[in-house]
């Protein structure tokens, strides 16, 4: 359970970051890489239990999921990861080589984890 | 109604900074540390003491860093290899971070050290988010955890360099065939390494020195 750890720092830097902004925080758009290993519904959860009595309390965690994208150490290879489907394991996974040529790659998107946007309710939207 | 836009930094900023803090702080100091995760009962402690001592015999200098819930057994023992170790009780967290292993750094004679090997909380899943500051991480699973353990947290090991297969001693017991782990995970990381140890009978542990590029002169080995 250690989403709680994580939405503890993203409640952290949220709040920090919307000192000077007035209105009702509605909703916090995040990205997370698909290679990281956070449960959504356990950061929703998480989001709930920490937000309580801070001014996120009742705003919606909507996550967007960002596939992976590679760069090949060899070749000029950049773009998407190959995505193993293989019915043994249990859902798919990005394999970590280039697709064009086998050889070893750098990672350059799926293991971010980034606020995109928060949507906030002005005082006079009525 | 309208939207904040955010620059796009990672919500683990804070965290990934103190990792890197702690890397540049080890590399400075001529320290290579490597974090050791794995389930519990997987054979960490057991095979960072064969690693402890087999550097000691290529003239190289180890401290271990211990993290339990509670207790200091795992410590204890780092002690009784006459390396330098500290003991980290993480309490409720799932995990160490890199703010705790930076505490401990500030116990451990760096300057005179060559290798540190951190003992992370017996838990496979939670610490993968959480950087340390190593050059290296290795994830121990033992032959006992079942066959189908790359099959069963793919996203671990995909991303995992280099894998030890433990306790293949009791491969036969448990009707575990411990080149099936290999293959799957060759199928998910084909460019990571995997090791096959029976750390007790101090078997592997080699292999994993090579694989780690641990350097050795001395010709015992």
């Amino acid at each position: 359970m250690h989403e709680y750890s994580v939405v503890a720092e993203l409640v952290g830097a949220l709040t920090q970051r919307l000192a000077d902004i007035d209105g009702t925080v509605t909703k916090v758009h995040l990205r997370k890489g698909v290679l990281r290993i956070l449960s959504d519904r356990a950061l929703v959860n998480a989001y709930e239990a920490v937000t309580q009595g801070t001014r996120l309390e009742g705003s919606a965690l909507e996550i967007e999921i960002v596939p992976a994208q590679v760069r090949c150490k060899t070749c000029a290879f950049e773009g998407a990861a190959t995505v193993l489907q293989d019915e043994t394991f249990h859902f798919a996974i990005p394999v970590l080589s280039c697709p064009a040529c086998g050889a070893d790659v750098n990672v350059l998107a799926g293991r971010e984890l980034t606020v995109e946007s928060v949507s906030i309710e002005d005082p006079d939207d009525g | 109604m309208h939207d904040v836009r955010f620059s796009g930094e990672d919500i683990l900023a804070r965290q990934l900074k103190m990792a890197e803090s702690n890397f540049e702080r080890l590399r400075e100091q001529g320290v290579r540390a490597v974090s050791v995760l794995g389930a519990i009962g997987s054979g960490k402690t057991t095979l960072i003491e064969r690693l402890i001592d087999r550097v000691a015999k290529c003239g190289l200098k180890a401290a271990a860093i211990a993290a339990d819930s509670a207790g200091d057994d795992d410590h204890k023992r780092f002690l009784s290899h006459n390396v330098p170790s500290v003991n980290i009780n993480t309490q409720d967290d799932c995990h160490l971070d890199a703010h705790t292993v930076e505490h401990a750094l500030d116990h451990l004679p760096l300057k005179d050290l060559d290798l540190l090997f951190i003992e992370n909380v017996g838990n496979l899943i939670c610490p993968a988010d959480f950087p340390l500051g190593t050059e290296t991480e290795i994830v121990v699973i033992s032959v006992t955890e079942g066959d189908d353990m790359v099959r069963k947290h793919p996203k671990i090991f995909a991303q995992t360099d280099i894998v030890v297969v433990n306790k293949t001693d009791l491969a036969g017991a448990v009707g575990v065939d411990a080149n099936r782990i290999v293959a799957d995970y060759a199928k998910i990381n084909p460019h990571g390494v995997a090791v096959l140890t029976n750390a007790r009978a101090d078997q592997g542990i080699d292999e994993l020195m090579r694989a780690l590029g641990i350097p050795c002169t001395n010709t015992l080995w």
